[in-house]
């Protein structure tokens, strides 16, 4: 038999161009890509690597399985979008094969069986299973009208908006699956078959509709699916559907060890067009709750990436605060292609600048310890003071690198993008910290040990948040601390806790000497102060209103004490209330035996 | 046919400070009948705390002593130690449960004075020798101003506008006061130790009342008092108990830091910490500053937006006890009036 | 350090000349970020700043004269500029002077 009909030409013309454009993208990325990474990925091809990313990709480019936890309604329509029509197209391919037997099938033939298949004898259990299938991705695409106009009760405030690529495939796409309802149930009309849908309605169009209206409207019907299927593939690569493909390479460079760094290369672009743009980044964000600022959030910082619209206000105008890459269904690396993002637009190499770094050394003391206060806390001489006095106690000989002025850790040169620059003051650094024998590196600032761990090559020297050093400290024995009645709570700093991971030790400290009471956003979905170093775009008084935000909400739990450990936090907190603010180290040295 | 006599008309002043003390004296010249409700168990406000007062020396107790003495002489009730949680115009409402009625009501219940260990790089709280301009007045009317180690300071530096136009403590308003008081401070410290350096560190001098002008300029010819215009930015403890401070010589363009034996912090006046449940109660307006915000700048100075509410004092501003004891007697002569008394 | 002159020496002889100074770019400064006028110059900033502790280098007077129309070496003294953000958490005016260092650079650098 023929499978061909002239209907067929717009789907074969979409789905060929869409699979030379989606051939040219990945190609051109992974040929783009750094050496070392394509190492990594020869290098990780016949690991248990290779079997784990096919697992992921079920589990999340199907079965949306992240998107799920998140918000249920949502995780159901991505799942029958995405899973139901794999499942058509595989269960359509079997079919195919039940019928016809293993005979080479062209692919509009598979696509269009119920079409050509007219003539052949019906298997009820298929019609079924298609109707089925059907029926579940219809569902889908009814939830997706629906949160296109009730965003709110799918438990998303706001919904993305999109560009004309956008539009495009998504009214296409929102065409398709009623479409094809349409053909199929014209054609068992006309024809006979079908299950429980497209047969039932088929059968009621056949008893209402004269024969020669509906012979018309089969050609039409058929047109149009074709039509709607081949603009939506001409549409995808250009538009956010992209996703769909793009998620598979995805994890699997993910698996074999690829990640974005302060540099953008190709592989971002792998992370950028795997953005679904689903929209969930921008709830959490807080520039958007607190300063209703709704044009910067990852979403849009990707999507103006991917199109090469991305103005510097919005590549600036991010906390980094993490939250949304907390959330993120496809676990974008957001912050790193903001990061790289700044690089691009900012970064300008001087090998010059900072020359007057030569032969300074402002460190005073001696000690095994070194420790580095970091600009801001220079301007928090509590916690300094206290460090000094828990250094005491605990009999630890110091050696003070910055006391006296010292040079920046480098973080908040790079977060601005600067990062050739900041790499010269973290190599001014650590050849301090070499020079001075140091084995163990202790710093309150998280903004320092987040670029002491990551970007500094500190081989043989232990970098500690003071919040670690100090419960240490506490279970060596070397401090004892007298636990009182006072109630706290605890800010987790974004540095510190999505940062750097470090939730656990900082609560430990707290309840050594006191009740410690968890705020409404805590630990991995902790609020960000607002005052983060990482956002040069937003004013002091839009900080301040995301301060009172927060610290309204630590309040509220009822603590007599704010404790946070990031000096920044802490002078952002206490423009907030009029509640006490402290940091870790403060509390700590209050309560020395 | 006999005239009835008219019963007295009854005003109720929060507040028996300098503000509320005047009101109500002002009430009773006029044949009303005030009564003070103040939360602290004697009358005198901030101004118990003042030693002399400027721009004449004159000793605030004298000031002060007056005014009580008029209150005990016209035998003006006050109900002490009694804190006031709710204005209506013709009653307010007390803590413990009271409610005391009247025919209008005058809110002068003053400031609240900025706590200088907010600016915790400062160092108030943290280390000796670091003061603040409240604490100095305290110590002059004890007779003894000294190092946290009795020794008599060398070198002393004031330092003007801490938690005042800085928004980086929510405080943008100018406390108008500080300056002046920077100014005199330091003439008495050079009185009490002619050798010590007095340095006073202010981002711009504002003398805005009579001889002020005249007192800066006796303490820079007379009394050689240092005026460094930059803001100092750090205190960090020195191993003797000294204090370094760091700032900008603006004038010069250069980083300065020198070491001081005391560091005066002036600290400002901040909106009543009581301001903003008063008015979300009374249906009162706050400006941004939180000062109580008074239905205009001009004729309606002493009047709030509620009829039968009026103000008097730095409820609604920061001033000086002059300016405080004029708006006062304006507040007593607004509500005479419109009680037709 | 002291091979390299940028320009903001005290003895420079020269006038500021408002007559004559094109200040076209700091217009453009200023439209971006307005708040910058409101500095009230009591340097607070400079105080603290990390890098005018290790070299000379006045963040106030660099953006003052470049607001001024003095635009002569104000990137490269800028660009003594570590970004710490110390600045940030102690101007009164509630400026925010990382962006202004930023922005200052963008509108005078050669890129």
């Amino acid at each position: 038999m023929s499978f061909f009909a002239p209907f067929c030409i717009p789907f074969l013309v979409g789905a060929a161009a869409m699979f030379a454009v989606l051939a040219w993208k990945w190609g051109s990325w992974l040929w783009c890509l750094p050496r070392t990474d394509k190492r990594l990925i020869l290098r990780g091809l016949p690991t248990r690597a290779t079997l784990e990313a096919v697992g992921e990709v079920v589990g999340e480019s199907l079965l949306h399985r992240r998107i799920f936890r998140i918000n249920p309604l949502l995780g159901y329509m991505h799942m029958s979008l995405a899973f139901g029509w794999f499942l058509l197209i595989a269960v359509g391919w079997i079919e195919t094969m039940a019928c016809l037997g293993l005979h080479w099938v062209p692919i509009q033939g598979h696509v269009f069986f119920r079409y050509f298949s007219t003539g052949l004898p019906h298997v009820a259990a298929f019609d079924f299973l298609m109707d089925l299938l059907l029926l579940f991705v219809l569902s889908g695409v009814a939830l997706a009208w629906g949160k296109r106009f009730f965003s709110r009760r799918m438990g998303m405030r706001r919904t993305t908006k999109h560009v004309p690529g956008d539009r495009v495939a998504l009214t296409a796409l929102w065409f398709i699956f009623p479409a094809r309802l349409a053909a199929e149930s014209i054609t068992c009309a006309l024809y006979g078959g079908g299950g429980f849908l497209t047969g039932s309605i088929g059968a009621w169009l056949g008893a209402h509709v004269p024969e020669f209206g509906l012979m018309n409207a089969e050609s039409v019907a058929w047109w149009f699916y074709s039509s709607c299927l081949g603009l939506f593939f001409v549409a995808m690569p250009f538009s956010r559907y992209m996703h769909i493909f793009t998620e598979i390479p995805l994890i699997f460079l993910r698996r074999y060890g690829l990640r974005s760094g302060e540099k953008a290369t190709s592989y971002d672009e792998f992370q950028v067009e795997a953005c679904s743009r689903c929209g969930i980044c921008i709830d959490p964000c807080q520039l958007q709750s607190v300063l209703r600022v709704d044009d910067v959030q990852s979403v849009y910082f990707l999507r103006d990436r991917r199109y090469g619209m991305l103005r510097r206000e919005v590549a600036d105008n991010c906390l980094m605060c993490g939250r949304c890459a907390e959330k993120c269904p496809v676990g974008i690396d957001l912050n790193t292609l903001r990061l790289n993002a700044r690089d691009g637009l900012r970064n300008v190499p001087d090998e010059r600048r900072y020359d007057y770094f030569k032969g300074l050394d402002r460190s005073s003391g001696e000690g095994k310890v070194g420790y580095f206060a970091g600009c801001m806390t220079l301007l928090t001489p509590r916690t300094l003071s206290a460090m000094e006095t828990i250094f005491a106690a605990a009999g630890e000989q110091v050696w003070w690198a910055d006391r006296e002025g010292g040079v920046c850790c480098g973080r908040p040169l790079k977060l601005a993008g600067e990062t050739d620059s900041a790499r010269r003051m973290m190599r001014y650094n650590t050849e301090l910290f070499r020079k001075h024998g140091i084995t163990t590196l202790v710093t309150s600032c998280p903004i320092c040990l987040k670029v002491f761990r990551e970007d500094y090559a500190l081989d043989g020297i232990e970098v500690l948040h003071h919040s670690e050093y100090m419960l240490r400290l506490l279970r060596s024995g070397r401090l004892a601390l007298r636990r009182g009645a006072t109630r706290f709570t605890y800010h987790d700093p974004c540095e510190l806790g999505r940062g750097s991971g470090i939730y656990d030790a900082p609560r430990a400290v707290i309840e050594a000497v006191g009740e410690l009471l968890e705020p409404e956003h805590t630990r991995e979905n902790a609020l960000c102060c607002g005052s983060s170093v990482a956002n040069t775009a937003i004013t002091d008084g839009q900080q301040v209103r995301i301060a009172r935000s927060v610290a309204g909400e630590l309040e509220a739990t009822g603590a007599e004490v704010v404790v946070t450990a990031c000096p920044l936090c802490k002078k952002a907190l206490g423009r907030g209330t009029a509640a006490a603010v402290r940091d870790l180290a403060e509390v700590v040295a209050a309560e020395l035996k | 046919m006999k005239m009835e006599k008219m019963k007295k008309k009854r005003v109720i002043v929060i507040g028996g400070g300098a503000a509320g003390m005047q009101t109500a004296l002002r009430l009773a010249r006029r044949g009303i009948e005030p009564v003070i409700v103040e939360k602290e168990a004697e009358l005198g406000g901030k101004l118990r705390g003042w030693y002399v007062l400027f721009p004449t020396f004159t000793p605030a107790s004298e000031v002060l002593n007056e005014l009580r003495r008029r209150v005990h002489e016209c035998g003006i009730e006050t109900v002490l130690s009694a804190q006031v949680t709710g204005i209506a115009p013709r009653s307010v409402e007390l803590a413990d449960g009271r409610r005391i009625d009247g025919d209008a009501v005058v809110v002068a219940t003053g400031f609240s004075l900025f706590d200088a260990s907010v600016k915790e790089e400062y160092g108030y709280g943290i280390y000796d020798n670091v003061y603040t301009s409240v604490d100095i007045e305290r110590m002059l009317g004890e007779g003894r101003v000294a190092k946290a180690d009795g020794s008599r300071p060398k070198r002393i530096a004031f330092l003007h506008c801490v938690g005042s136009r800085d928004e980086k403590v929510c405080q943008q308003h100018c406390s108008r006061v500080c300056c002046i008081t920077g100014v005199k401070q330091a003439m008495e410290m050079k009185r009490l130790f002619p050798d010590a350096d007095v340095f006073n560190f202010y981002m711009d001098i504002r003398m805005f009342g009579p001889g002020y002008e005249e007192m800066y300029r006796e303490a820079q010819q007379q009394y050689n008092v240092h005026f460094v215009r930059g803001r100092i930015s750090e205190a960090s403890p020195m191993l003797d108990g000294r204090i370094q401070i760091k700032a900008e010589d603006t004038l010069t363009g250069r980083p300065l830091r020198m070491s001081v034996d005391m560091l005066v912090l002036l600290v400002g006046m901040r909106a009543n910490d009581d301001n903003a449940a008063l008015a979300a109660g009374a249906g009162l307006r706050q400006s941004p500053s939180g000062f109580l915000a008074a239905r205009d700048h001009f004729l309606g100075s002493v009047r709030s937006e509620v009829e039968g509410i009026y103000y008097a004092g730095t409820v609604t501003a920061p001033k000086n006890i002059g300016e405080t004891l004029n708006e006062a007697a304006a507040a007593a002569d607004a509500v005479a009036e419109a009680l037709g008394a | 350090m002291a091979a390299i002159n940028f320009g903001y020496t005290i003895s420079r002889p020269r006038a500021i000349d408002l007559d004559r100074n094109n200040l076209r770019k700091s217009d453009e400064i200023l439209r971006e970020m307005p708040e910058l006028q409101t500095c009230i110059g009591c340097g607070s900033c400079t105080a603290v700043c990390t890098a005018g502790n290790l070299t000379e280098f006045n963040f106030r007077k660099v953006h003052t004269l470049v607001r001024r129309g003095e635009y002569q070496g104000a990137y490269e003294e800028m660009n003594k500029c570590m970004l710490c953000g110390k600045c940030r958490l102690v101007c009164p005016r509630g400026i925010n002077t990382r962006g202004v260092v930023l922005l200052i650079k963008r509108k005078l650098g050669d890129f």
